[in-house]
């Protein structure tokens, strides 16, 4: 009977000893950063904790920003699990958060079924995007680092600059350029809020359903054992019969959608229209959740909540002086201390050792 | 003085003691074979002497200078030269660039292409071979490339020159040739490690005969004072294995049907050029039939064509059923699975395992979708586990767990994983491509596989055996065919003497 | 034309840069994603060494050496640790954006730019002396690839370093060196963007043109003359992008957004319909392991 301790040293579990340190590592670094430039680092964590946890508003905040994260990190997880780097997240995103931003104007049907048809459309457009890049992966060999990106400076482009100001933006505006985005979805398809008192929302309900299934169908489906197969040795899953190319197409299709539905959670629950102004950067948020949850569903939900916290909480750093940007420097110094497992090695081979009852073979 | 003088060389990977306090000195002007089967740390023993590798304890003295442990610059420096197995060689460089690498001539800071070329072709001339020293590594034949290696080694005056089972991938008369020239260079005064488990190739070149078994020294002897029999002996010491069954010859009756039948099949290179000029065979239902060749003859190829992992053109029939037309078997591996063919590939890591999944993963890939390994479009835990337990113990896979990552299990182990995935995991199959397929492993391992496809053509499969070792092929093959320019050479029983053989595998006539 | 012509000399070189930093990376076997990373720290760097110390010049030397520290990380985390080197140039990416964002913040109070800072001197046709290290530097590096002791080394160190050591290269400090260059290029290329053609430092910088440098790296063929051309051809591309849409007005027609998503979308096509058979250094991105003769890409036996 091996003691919980044990258990939680076992080989194994040291991605979830490497990210947590990771995380604590990070935050305590950026802080030290943030002393060094001579504010008040206390203060600013004090900011920082009441904004993700103090009370039902800060809480639907941290709750938002998690959904948002969850779902874009599963996004980088599923691409992973066929051993692709979606960069992507970004571009996808936005499309599906115009895919929702439309449908949810353009259809007049009951929330019953404006809310699933706007989802669905944003799962659709991300879905298209991710699936273009896996297409120029597999038959022409263009590296997904660098198409995923190009795409997603093509969909900024094309989104901001062009069809959010032009053919789709809100009429009325005149010949200024648009800070309205889009025309405003109907009321109808709002996502429900769930805590009064806050602007939580259906958003992390939905984003922990897609983790629930992406956990389910890599674990327990054959084409999720495939997906892994081609992750794992893509040609001993080819020689072993398993079409790779049509599998990492779907497996980008899905990642895909992950990140459109993102884009829907932030259009149909916060902005309710695609915005003019749209924060860009949850797509690369996404890339370090992913990393830091070691690219298992669990994992990802753990690390987007964190994340999330950080990201509601930084909002309120202004107040000690610290600009908000400090929440990227928590994430990529955390990313960068997963990127070394050897880091961590030897001081968990220590605690491991400590860990074992007296007496039991090494 | 001696050579090369090693002393109490030990060296550990991790659990595993490769080498245990090994003494041993190579003379000046003599030829020294170390003998040993695979796994008994002969390889490494070198890797420790040139620097590569650094030692756990022990000492390492070349021409009386001793070497400061994982310099191989320093070993280089002191004389010594090491041939790997595996070769050291950068694919895409010319002849010349890998020859003079880390020793290149300058001139006012810059490369002097003249010099180097120059002096590449002396140190060639003076070990009395031949190179194009303009063609890039990449595209010259395997002894093509192991004369590179040892011009390399002459380049940098090595005194001291060890040859990594050198061997193995030669046809017989360029392992002859390769005989020749180590007598030749000892004679000039160098001195020559040769490590081989071949041991009657050792016996017609070497001085001494060294034995390691399981990482220790076991003996030291010269030439004259030994046998075959009583090197067998110290090489297998008290767990040689007993002597495998003799090749039953099935009684193959002229009217065997055959199983697969190859008509002028012709089949491309991954990087352009024929590498099937119209090959014809037959294999028969039950029988072993044994490819035989030089490596880049097309082995390669032909095993990837029939597995449906290359396109090739031509007949190739399966009971009858051609698998080349549109729709065929041979179009995809997942239909030539089907078929019932299975496929034991050259690159076990590459093409057969998926090395983070686990054993009980890898041992269902390929059948992954039927049952016992799964019930509709969800996978059967119960059934899989359950399958890759029997599976472990058909074949002795070591570690017994299922949960093992596959990618920890030894070379040997993971082969069997293969083995006993394709063989057994799923309907008995009709075909079986098995390439190399004991490369690497232990005897006992081997052992095993061998067993394994030679039950199998008991058992009424139809064997394909394709490998560059005669020794495999003449322990398990029941009839040869050589391959040798895409095309067959010749046919010839396993008892064909290497003589005609090795004719066969260099394109002469029988 | 001409107009478009002298566009490409003044917007060329922070591409150039970052590419042959890509190249010299790469071609000793270390995949750099983190290009992008290392061209903001150089802007960044840039512009508050030119602010402080009043010289241009002294700012790209600033920007040069935080492209060296950044990508000093990338070589420990890559070489030392032996860690994912797509992960570490992606961490990279992140921490210099919250980074110079933060510092940003912190030195000037602005979240935006910095103020105007001294700027490169322009001769009579408006160039700096940028456009002439954009033209001669890849014949330099083409020179050093082929016809030095250490461009064959860093080559043979890309493609089998195993080879390469038992032939006594010592493979760790080769590539660190390289690794280091390239940080070194692709932060002087950030400098060339914020020193050299906008006079101060936007936090929008380098707006992908990191990434659009491996692009140009992998269509270059990894060759420095090659990734010198690509980029050289799309930064005309993006010059040519510019003046169409002045001239068509595309502002008023709300067309902006096609029109900057041109040079992106043209890079995919060409790396679509181009990319096939381009085959990579052969060790690039596995790490190497003194110990593991495995880790070596397979020669032909």
């Amino acid at each position: 009977m091996t003691s919980w301790r044990e258990r939680l040293l076992a080989p194994g579990r040291e991605p979830v000893w490497g990210s947590s340190l990771a995380v604590l590592v990070a935050v305590a670094a950026s802080f030290l950063v943030v002393a060094a430039s001579g504010k008040d680092a206390a203060l600013g964590f004090a900011y920082l904790v009441e904004g993700a946890f103090g009370g039902p508003g800060p809480l639907g905040e941290t709750a938002l920003k998690s959904g948002v994260l969850v779902l874009t990190g599963l996004s980088v997880a599923t691409a992973f699990t066929v051993g692709l780097f979606n960069i992507g997240a970004e571009g996808q995103l936005i499309w599906g958060a115009l895919a929702a931003a439309v449908v949810g104007h353009a259809l007049d049907v009951p929330a019953l079924l404006l809310v699933p048809a706007s989802l669905f459309a944003a799962g659709g457009a991300g879905a298209l995007w991710g699936l273009l890049a896996g297409a120029l992966k597999v038959y022409r060999g263009v590296h997904e680092v660098i198409s995923t990106i190009l795409l997603n400076w093509i969909a900024i482009h094309l989104v901001h600059g062009w069809l959010v100001p032009g053919p789709l933006g809100a009429s009325g505006s005149g010949t200024s350029v648009s800070i309205a985005g889009t025309e405003a979805i109907r009321p109808a398809a709002w996502l429900p809020r769930l805590l009064p008192g806050s602007r939580l929302d259906l958003g992390l309900p939905i984003a922990l359903a897609c983790a629930t299934l992406a956990w389910f169908v890599l674990t327990r489906a054959r084409i999720g054992f495939e997906w892994r197969a081609v992750g794992a040795g893509a040609g001993a899953a080819e020689a072993c019969g398993i079409p790779i190319r049509r599998r990492i197409c779907q497996a980008m299709a899905l990642s895909g959608a992950f990140a459109g539905l993102a884009g829907a959670l932030l259009v149909l629950g916060t902005e309710h229209r695609y915005p003019g102004v749209f924060r860009t950067g949850y797509g690369f948020d996404g890339i370090a959740v992913a990393l830091i949850g070691g690219a298992t569903s669990p994992g990802v939900v753990a690390a987007g909540v964190v994340f999330g916290a950080v990201r509601a909480g930084a909002t309120r750093l202004q107040l000690a002086g610290i600009h908000p940007s400090f929440a990227e420097l928590i994430q990529g110094i955390a990313v960068l201390l997963v990127a070394a497992p050897r880091l961590f090695a030897p001081l968990l081979v220590r605690l491991r050792t400590y860990a074992r009852p007296p007496g039991a073979p090494p | 003085m001696s050579a090369l003088e090693l002393r109490g060389i030990v060296k550990r990977f991790g659990a595993v003691t490769a080498v245990d306090g090994v003494t041993l000195s190579v003379e000046p002007g003599e030829v020294l074979a170390i003998v040993g089967e695979n796994g008994a740390g002969k390889s490494t023993l070198m890797g420790v002497a040139c620097g590569l590798y650094r030692a756990d304890a022990g000492m390492v003295r070349v021409l009386g200078r001793e070497l400061p442990p994982g310099d191989p610059r320093a070993a280089i420096e002191a004389g010594l030269g090491v041939v790997f197995q595996q070769f050291m060689l950068v694919p895409r460089l010319r002849v010349w660039e890998n020859v003079v690498l880390g020793r290149e001539p300058r001139r006012l800071g810059v490369l002097d292409t003249a010099r180097a070329r120059r002096e590449a072709l002396a140190a060639a001339a003076s070990s009395g071979l031949s190179l194009p020293l303009d063609a890039p590594v990449e595209e010259l034949s395997v002894a093509a490339q192991q004369r590179v290696e040892i011009v390399k080694q002459i380049f940098r005056s090595a005194r001291v020159l060890v040859l990594d089972e050198p061997t193995s991938v030669l046809a017989p008369s360029e392992i002859a040739q390769l005989l020749l020239t180590m007598r030749a260079l000892a004679d000039r005064g160098h001195a020559i490690v040769f490590i081989s488990h071949k041991l009657r190739e050792v016996l017609e070149v070497a001085d001494r005969i060294a034995v390691l078994r399981r990482g220790k020294l076991v003996q030291v002897e010269r030439k004259e004072g030994t046998t075959i029999e009583r090197l067998a002996e110290a090489v297998m010491g008290s767990d040689a294995p007993a002597a495998s069954p003799a090749i039953a010859t099935t009684g193959r009756s002229a009217t065997a049907v055959a199983r697969l039948v190859a008509r002028d099949l012709r089949c491309q290179r991954e990087r352009g050029g024929e590498a099937l000029r119209g090959l014809s065979f037959q294999v028969a239902a039950g029988e072993v039939l044994g490819i035989a060749g030089v490596d880049g003859n097309g082995q390669t190829e032909l095993a990837e064509a029939i597995a449906g992992l290359r396109r090739a053109t031509g007949t190739l029939e399966l009971d009858g059923v051609d698998g080349l037309r549109s729709a065929g078997w041979a179009q995809d591996p997942g239909a030539a699975r089907r078929a019932g063919v299975v496929h034991i590939p050259e690159d076990r890591r590459a093409r057969a395992l998926c090395l983070p999944l686990t054993v009980e993963e890898n041992l269902s890939l390929g059948w992954h979708a039927q049952p016992p390994y799964a019930r509709g479009r969800l996978i059967d835990r119960p059934g899989r586990r359950r399958k890759a337990e029997e599976l472990i113990r058909e074949l002795r896979i070591d570690p017994p767990e299922p949960l093992a990552r596959a990618g920890d299990l030894s070379g040997g182990n993971q082969q069997k994983i293969v083995a006993a995935r394709e063989l057994y995991g799923g309907p008995r199959p009709r075909l079986v491509v098995a390439v190399q397929p004991t490369r690497g492993l232990d005897v006992g391992a081997a052992a095993r596989v061998q067993g394994a496809l030679r039950a199998a053509a008991a058992g009424g499969a139809a064997v394909l055996l394709i490998s560059f070792d005669l020794d495999e092929l003449r322990a398990v093959a029941t009839r040869l065919v050589v391959l040798y320019g895409g095309r067959a050479a010749g046919e010839a029983p396993p008892t064909a003497s290497d003589e005609s053989l090795g004719r066969l595998m260099l394109g002469e006539a029988a | 034309m001409t107009a478009a012509l002298s566009g490409v000399l003044e917007f060329a070189p922070p591409l150039v840069l970052a590419a042959l930093g890509g190249v010299l990376s790469e071609r000793a076997g270390v995949v750099n994603i983190g290009l992008e990373g290392m061209m903001r720290a150089g802007a960044f760097a840039a512009a508050v060494g030119a602010f402080f110390t009043g010289s241009p010049w002294l700012g790209l030397a600033c920007g040069a050496a935080a492209g060296i520290a950044a990508a000093a990380v990338h070589a420990a985390l890559s070489l030392r640790f032996r860690a994912d080197q797509v992960v570490s140039g992606i961490a990279i990416n992140l921490v210099m954006l919250g980074l110079t964002s933060f510092l940003l913040e912190a030195t000037f109070g602005s979240s935006g730019v910095t103020p105007p800072v001294p700027a490169l001197p322009r001769d009579s046709a408006g160039r700096t002396a940028l456009a002439w290290i954009a033209l001669a530097l890849p014949l330099l590096l083409h020179f050093g690839f082929s016809r030095t002791a250490t461009g064959l080394r860093i080559r043979a160190v890309g493609e089998n370093p195993h080879a390469a050591a038992t032939s006594g290269v010592r493979v760790l400090p080769l590539r660190a060196a390289c690794v280091l260059g390239s940080g070194a290029l692709a932060g002087l290329g950030g400098a060339a963007l914020s020193v050299g053609i906008l006079g101060q430092f936007d936090v929008r910088m380098p707006a992908g043109q990191g990434f659009m440098a491996l692009a140009a790296m992998v269509f270059g063929r990894w060759t420095p003359l090659g990734a010198a051309g690509a980029a050289f051809f799309f930064a005309g591309a993006d010059a040519l992008q510019r003046q169409l849409s002045f001239s068509l007005h595309a502002a008023d027609l709300r067309l902006s957004g096609v029109f900057l998503a041109l040079p992106y979308a043209l890079t995919l096509l060409v790396l679509a319909v181009g990319a096939g058979r381009i085959r990579a250094p052969a060790a690039d991105g596995i790490a190497y392991d003194p110990e593991d003769p495995t880790t070596t890409p397979e020669s032909r036996t």
